[in-house]
């Protein structure tokens, strides 16, 4: 039970890649061009603006096929956001597929009851140092050596890539969306 | 509540003339360490279990047997003694949720993970990551390279990439040292509020100083510290080859999950919505990343646990 709405929730994008029937609701973040192809060299094909409620239909390395209005085509992934609603969390009419998990038969209450303990604010306040759990942490861990040949095997490359910077915005949240600021 | 904030102020206020005649969170700390070694009465304890044993640098050498060197929380704090912190942190957590029994998963998890922090600004602590026995849909980080992620967690991901983007945001805020620096305000705080408070004696002071390791866990990060890891995150997944998409994947997935979902309340409580992280991570990356090369996603090889 637990593994299925599981499961369903996580399913969501990787439909979206399968080119899935359902489209997941989300909402533009900016004024964007459409473009015809996951490419910003590709030629423009309509465009969304900020606050509009669009249809994620698939997905692409950075990109997200949108449906915005009566046009069609490819955005940045952050261009967009998942979900519907302006406050950027609980979404009613996804229900059918991520909602699963909003039941009221909430199934870490399930878990809980058969052993395993909640991650609640209360369990951290009153968690004891284990020493054992250390122990089998440091077990587990790698050395630099061995990280290496795990990349270098599954050719893992590294590249440079510039630090992002800061946004430049008057507001907390920079974009106007979301609450609680 | 408003008592609270009247001892409080009380504290400040007696801060502000207590520090010119030096305050010592150096004794305080000591203090901890020493709570924090009470094992080491057991001398059969493997040496693996004794805090401080894992640093190679002449830790051992200038501790006595009950007595590890001071920790200078203030300035600059060496490296030795965050770790010890870290560790404290890191124990107090798996107490309460401990690693999941799969060396398999744990192995794999400390592989990529290791990989990315070789990326990062801090390649030299000895990380260790872990997944712990939780359905929460939640990850950690504490000084010194300690990194978790829950089982909930994990099991949502769909490929390595996204493994990469959880644990870079979290490398991220080791090698921002954002825990340390809350640690640094919340100790001043406690310490102050303790020296006008007579409830709080001994050992049991000491240990709310710093507060229960996991406690400060349970309170967060500023949301600023928050949105930097993040956009820290993609980069360092991006420099180890992965897809820079796998955290801002996780977080989509995470924006059309309903946010009064029990297993995020602490998540969210302790961050920023998924929507205003992925509004703020995309005005940060904006076209930037567009020539980036294609990274690895590894959908098929990524470990899938029951």
């Amino acid at each position: 039970m637990t593994r299925k709405i599981g499961v369903s929730a996580a399913a969501v994008l990787l439909m979206l890649s399968a080119s899935l029937a359902h489209a997941v609701p989300g909402l533009a973040l900016k004024d964007e061009s459409l473009y015809s192809k996951p490419s910003a060299t590709s030629s423009v094909a309509g465009k969304m603006s900020k606050g509009m409620a669009v249809d994620i239909v698939a997905k692409q390395g950075g990109w997200l096929q949108v449906k915005a209005g009566k046009s069609q085509g490819w955005v940045r992934l952050l261009s967009v956001r998942a979900g519907a609603g302006g406050s950027g969390g609980g979404l009613d009419d996804v229900a059918g597929v991520a909602g699963a998990v909003t039941q009221k038969s909430d199934p870490s209450r399930v878990v809980a009851v058969a052993g395993v303990r909640g991650l609640n604010e209360e369990d951290l306040k009153g968690a004891k140092y284990s020493a054992e759990e250390i122990a089998r942490l440091d077990a587990y861990s790698v050395t630099r050596a061995q990280a290496t040949a795990f990349a270098e095997k599954s050719g893992l490359k590294t590249q440079n890539v510039a630090a992002l910077p800061k946004p430049q915005s008057s507001q907390p949240s920079g974009s106007g969306w979301g609450e609680g600021y | 509540m408003k008592k609270q904030a009247l001892i409080l102020a009380i504290a400040l206020g007696v801060y502000s003339t207590a520090s010119s005649g030096g305050f010592d969170i150096g004794k305080v700390l000591e203090a901890m360490g020493q709570a924090q070694q009470k094992p080491k009465s057991d001398p059969t304890q493997p040496a693996a279990t004794q805090p401080g044993t894992s640093q190679p640098a002449g830790n051992a050498a200038t501790t006595t047997q009950n007595q590890p060197p001071a920790i200078n929380l203030f300035g600059k704090t060496k490296t030795e003694d965050e770790i010890r912190i870290g560790k404290q942190v890191a124990g107090d957590l798996l107490g309460a949720a401990p690693l999941v029994k799969d060396e398999t998963l744990q192995q794999y998890v400390n592989s990529v993970g290791r990989w990315i922090a070789l990326q990062s600004s801090r390649p030299d602590l000895p990380w260790k990551f872990g997944v712990i026995e939780s359905e929460d849909i939640n990850a950690f980080a504490a000084p010194g390279g300690y990194v978790f992620l829950t089982k909930g967690l994990y099991k949502r991901l769909n490929n390595e990439a996204e493994l990469a983007g959880v644990l870079a945001h979290e490398i991220a805020h080791v090698s921002k040292k954002h825990h340390l620096d809350l640690l640094r305000k919340s100790a001043l705080i406690g310490m102050l509020a303790q020296s006008v408070s007579k409830e709080v004696k001994g050992d049991a002071g000491v240990q709310n100083l710093i507060g229960n390791g996991a406690e400060m866990l349970a309170r967060g990060l500023d949301k600023e510290a928050e949105f930097e890891a993040d956009r820290i995150g993609v980069v360092y997944a991006a420099k180890s080859g992965y897809d820079a998409w796998g955290l801002p994947t996780v977080l989509q997935e995470m924006a059309t999950l309903n946010a009064n979902d029990n297993r995020l309340a602490l998540l969210y409580k302790t961050h920023p919505s998924a929507a205003d992280r992925l509004a703020r991570l995309g005005e940060a990356v904006g076209d930037r990343f567009d020539s980036l090369a294609a990274g690895k996603e590894f959908a098929d090889r990524f470990y899938r646990i029951r």
